[in-house]
């Protein structure tokens, strides 16, 4: 008796696949190749009354629920009023571009400073007879070093005013900088090591770090692009695919998650 | 109510159009409530409902339109649901939940004269992922590839899932033929 019991496993599968192609059909969502679909359903439907009788209990119920989704129109409540002041206010435009001009000028600023310590920096390079030696770098070139990181970041703010759906990928790293300097520097405050004026520049960079957190709040970022805002519906759109995914390429192949 | 004039709709409301967000709600919000009352229920529709737009319109600064604005507002509404449903079951025996759930029924909002009993009662019998897929696609209206994207799943599953619900209607409305079960609610 197993073959039979084979037999019928099959046909119950085989039955299963037809009908989930005449419900799709019902919704005018044929596959890619309706045409071989069609096909093979007409010839499952010839040799099978109880598909045969399905088909027609399915287009009924289609009915019916279509019918529902005519009543749409009616019902539910007006939720307008009470919802509509969660919605950005006129100000939401401004506030971006005000953000992103404070960027700008933070960005000039810090790259100011950078400018002038680097030619401080370089003016004072002959006079140094480097007596500290620190990890291969003397006190010069720790300097220019330090110069150019801060020239820098007054670029990099500078850009991300300008080009604001590139900001968010330097606040990790502006983040990381901002935190180790800001315990750096409060050692060094404590130890003497270094003149509190120096360490009240370093607050430009703070400054652009809120700013920045505004501005990838505030401003939108069009068009597509690999952002950290963007990732749950780039995955969404992974998984609605054009046709070209294994799940729709073989329309007989069912998801195993399926309930 | 087509996709593109809602996705506008939310592309000026996010740049500060009071107007427009407004207009956004009022042609969106029957589809909003009616997700919403099969995958919850009719009783906390509207709160979800409100819950709903509260999240959508305060989030819509970083809607960027590269999805339609109606399947991101349904899948938000998607995540509404699923965080009562959540929080219910992890308070089943709190006096406020009993409150809740002792509304009268003839108070319901739910209560769509557009549906006959019978298809309700059999709506709501099915499996939660079936008929979150048969309710996007057939009472919504949406496409596969938008239901896919709304429920965050491949387009083949809810392909599949509106077949299996389709089967469990044709089952459950079978035994009491659906014509016949439409005297007074006809819409």
């Amino acid at each position: 008796m197993r073959p039979v019991d084979d037999q019928h496993g099959m046909e119950w599968d085989r039955c299963d696949r037809c009908r989930e192609a005449m419900s799709a059909a019902l919704d005018g969502e044929a596959a890619k190749d309706a045409a071989a679909e069609q096909a093979a359903v007409d010839a499952h439907l010839a040799g099978c009354p109880d598909c045969r009788a399905w088909q027609q209990d399915a287009a009924h119920v289609t009915a019916i629920t279509r019918r529902a989704r005519t009543g749409l129109a009616t019902g539910g409540p007006d939720l307008v009023a009470r919802v509509v002041d969660h919605a950005p206010g006129p100000r939401a435009r401004w506030r971006g571009t005000a953000a992103r001009a404070g960027l700008a000028a933070v960005g000039v600023a810090q790259a100011t400073i950078g400018l002038v310590s680097l030619l401080g920096a370089v003016t004072h390079a002959h006079a140094m007879t480097d007596p500290l030696m620190v990890l291969g770098a003397g006190i010069a070139h720790a300097t220019h070093e330090s110069a150019a990181w801060n020239l820098a970041l007054g670029v990099a703010f500078l850009a991300g005013a300008l080009w604001s759906r590139h900001l968010a990928g330097l606040l990790p790293a502006l983040g990381a900088f901002i935190a180790v300097l800001a315990v750096v520097s409060g050692l060094d405050l404590v130890a003497g090591r270094v003149d509190p004026a120096r360490v009240a520049t370093h607050l430009l960079l703070v400054a652009g770090f809120v700013l920045g957190l505004a501005v990838v709040r505030t401003v939108p970022r069009p068009g597509p692009g690999p952002t950290p805002g963007a990732r749950w519906w780039r995955r969404d759109e992974r998984g609605a695919p054009d046709g070209h995914a294994p799940a729709v390429a073989d329309r007989w192949e069912r998801e195993s998650d399926v309930a | 109510m087509d996709d593109a004039r809602i996705t506008a709709l939310a592309l000026r409301a996010r740049d500060g159009d009071r107007a427009a967000a407004g207009e956004f709600v009022a042609v969106t919000q029957q589809q909003v409530w009616r997700l919403l009352v099969h995958l919850a229920d009719a009783s906390v529709a509207e709160e979800l409902a409100q819950e709903t737009y509260e999240r959508a319109l305060g989030s819509l600064r970083r809607y960027r339109g590269d999805a339609p604005a109606r399947s991101w507002l349904l899948s938000i509404a998607r995540r509404v649901a699923a965080d009562h449903l959540r929080r219910r079951a992890r308070r089943p025996v709190s006096p406020a939940t009993l409150a809740e759930d002792d509304r009268p029924l003839g108070h319901v909002s739910g209560a769509d004269p557009a549906e006959s009993v019978a298809v309700r009662h059999a709506l709501a019998a099915l499996d939660p992922d079936r008929r979150e897929a048969f309710v996007l696609t057939q009472l919504l209206g949406l496409r596969y590839d938008e239901a896919a994207s709304v429920a965050g799943c491949p387009i083949g599953t809810i392909r599949s899932r509106v077949a299996r619900a389709r089967a469990d209607l044709v089952a459950a409305l079978g035994e009491h033929p659906p014509s016949a079960e439409r005297p007074h609610r006809s819409g």
